[in-house]
């Protein structure tokens, strides 16, 4: 059998989940103490142990919902659909929530809104700093305002979800009990300041406001979902300067100047 | 070809559980080995330690995702990672596992062995010098534990081990509780292992615990070096004579002061060794 032979039977058997006798028989060298096949099924135990583990570490607030065991198979059927495509394990979670939202759990259809959340959390916490701009370094001409485009730090996420998963996760993390899920379609903002990865739901008109800002929208967009309220001018700017104080804007591009 | 042996003295490895001590004082240890794969992110708390703990002391980076014996294709993307951390930590030596844990493009994240074969030592080989051309620097490769033992192995794993060595000019990081795992799972006598590898290339140990599963020992990390571990790490020693050590311990990891103890009671066992070649010499 050759190298690659060798390898592309190991991995069918030690990834797959159950193993037959006979293929590993051909494999391996059993011993009078243990037999091919267990020698094999060895590895396939710390294989769906080892990405659960992983998941574990990126899901904590999933994991303390569901329980270990549940958790447990949610992970290996997710490994099953969505095999480790990357080097490194921290990323193997990414595609859960979307997992989640495709085989949503009768009982619970807002685990893939949690699962986004805290995959969103995840990310945040390994983003490069950048050292956020401060309101003097954000200093514009009001003639440039309308057009000039705000440039965000990297550790900053918009999350759209279908249910309360900020209300959720806010209860798991307090040891409360889990609020039954609400259809409640929203946004949440996830940033990091310092080492500490913060998150909040925003209002659907800020929402709408960050998504354009973050497509790299002219500020004259940005501001325009403030447009349907009575105090539109006022709630942009307190929005932006929000932005600002929380250390999500890195620096501001001046939009192109109007031929004179 | 050759390789120079670089003793840097008795090390730990860098564990989250420990960031908040790390970050409030000089690391109580030698050097350090970073798990290569967790600090390859573009920044974050992590990397923010790394970088802290290297200002203070030597890092070593011990990868586990090279997948060096694995007949698919090098990951680029994965080695230039490795050379940028590199570039940005300088570490002491980087080293990995010979073994392999991708195929067909998916990741096991696991360092399955290797069939010992010709034809894996001179597959190995290549991807090994390849992958030191890239880093500009050679490399260490580790034994890991096994289970298994392929009907397709030619010779046994310290003829594997220490051919693919000689062959790609690297080093080997000798986990002297893999041997033991090894040994005991697969029959063979430790000492044979001992004996059968190139002293002059062996230029780090690591120790640690593992978990007797009745037929079976798994190498589990989750436990202090357990005594025939540090029995074989002496019989190591006098052969290889005094190497930078690791204390492993990845799973259940204590407190700080543990660990280090653990890490300086290695220590005494090579002052020990060190001074039993001197007698043996006079």
């Amino acid at each position: 059998m050759t190298l690659a032979e060798t390898q592309a039977l190991f991995h069918a058997l030690a990834t797959g989940g159950a193993v037959s006798a006979g293929d590993a028989g051909r494999l391996v060298v059993s011993t009078p103490g243990l037999e091919a096949e267990e020698r094999v099924g060895i590895y396939a135990g710390m294989y769906a142990a080892r990405l659960v583990d992983a998941l574990a570490a990126d899901f904590p607030k999933l994991r303390g919902l569901l329980g270990e065991t549940s958790f447990a198979g949610l992970g290996e059927a997710y490994a099953r659909a969505h095999p480790s495509d990357h080097p490194d394990i921290g990323r193997f979670g990414r595609h859960l929530a979307g997992f989640l939202r495709l085989l949503p759990a009768p009982d619970r259809p807002d685990l893939a809104d949690l699962a986004a959340l805290e995959w969103a959390r995840s990310e945040v916490f390994f983003e490069a700093h950048v050292e956020p701009a401060g309101r003097e370094g954000l200093a514009l001409e009001p003639a440039g305002f309308l057009a000039a485009r705000l440039r965000f730090v990297p550790a900053l996420r918009l999350v759209r979800v279908h249910h309360g998963a900020a209300p959720l996760w806010r209860a798991l993390e307090a040891g409360e009990p889990p609020p039954p899920p609400a259809a409640a379609p929203g946004a949440v903002a996830v940033w990091r300041n310092g080492f500490d990865v913060l998150h909040a739901a925003l209002e659907p008109d800020e929402a709408a406001a960050l998504e354009s800002a973050l497509a790299g929208e002219p500020l004259e967009r940005v501001c325009a979902p403030f447009g349907g309220r009575a105090d539109g001018a006022e709630a942009a700017f307190a929005a932006l300067s929000s932005w600002v104080d929380d250390g999500w804007i890195a620096g501001v591009e001046p939009g192109p100047r109007s031929a004179a | 070809m050759a390789f120079t042996r670089k003793h840097i003295g008795h090390g730990i490895g860098l564990r989250t559980t420990h960031f908040p001590e790390m970050l409030a004082a000089p690391p109580p240890t030698d050097w350090v080995e970073a798990i290569s794969e967790n600090f390859m992110s573009a920044g974050g708390r992590p990397l923010a330690v790394l970088e802290k703990v290297r200002r203070e002391v030597p890092v070593v980076l011990h990868g586990v995702s090279l997948s060096i014996g694995s007949t698919d294709p090098l990951s680029e993307g994965y080695l230039g990672a490795l050379a940028a951390l590199a570039a940005r930590i300088e570490p002491a030596w980087i080293s990995d596992h010979l073994a392999w844990g991708s195929h067909g493009g998916r990741y096991a994240h696991d360092l399955w062995p290797l069939p010992h074969t010709e034809e894996a030592v001179r597959h190995v080989v290549g991807r090994v010098r390849r992958v030191q051309d890239r880093l500009g620097r050679q490399i260490l490769l580790e034994n890991p534990s096994s289970y298994v033992s392929f009907r397709a192995s030619e010779m046994p794993e310290w003829q594997f081990l220490s051919e693919v060595a000689r062959r790609a000019d690297c080093g080997i990081l000798l986990d002297v509780n893999n041997v033991h795992v090894s040994a005991r799972n697969h029959g063979f006598d430790p000492i044979d292992y001992l004996d059968g590898i190139p002293a002059d290339r062996v230029g780090q140990l690591h120790l640690a615990g593992h978990s007797d599963r009745g037929r079976y020992l798994l190498d589990t990390h989750d436990d202090e070096v357990p005594a025939a571990v540090w029995d074989l790490y002496r019989e190591t020693l006098a052969r290889v004579g005094p190497v930078s050590t690791l204390v492993e311990w990845d799973d259940h990891v204590p407190p700080l002061g543990r660990l280090v103890q653990e890490s300086e009671r290695a220590r005494d066992v090579e002052a020990d060794a060190r001074r039993l070649r001197r007698t043996e010499a006079a």
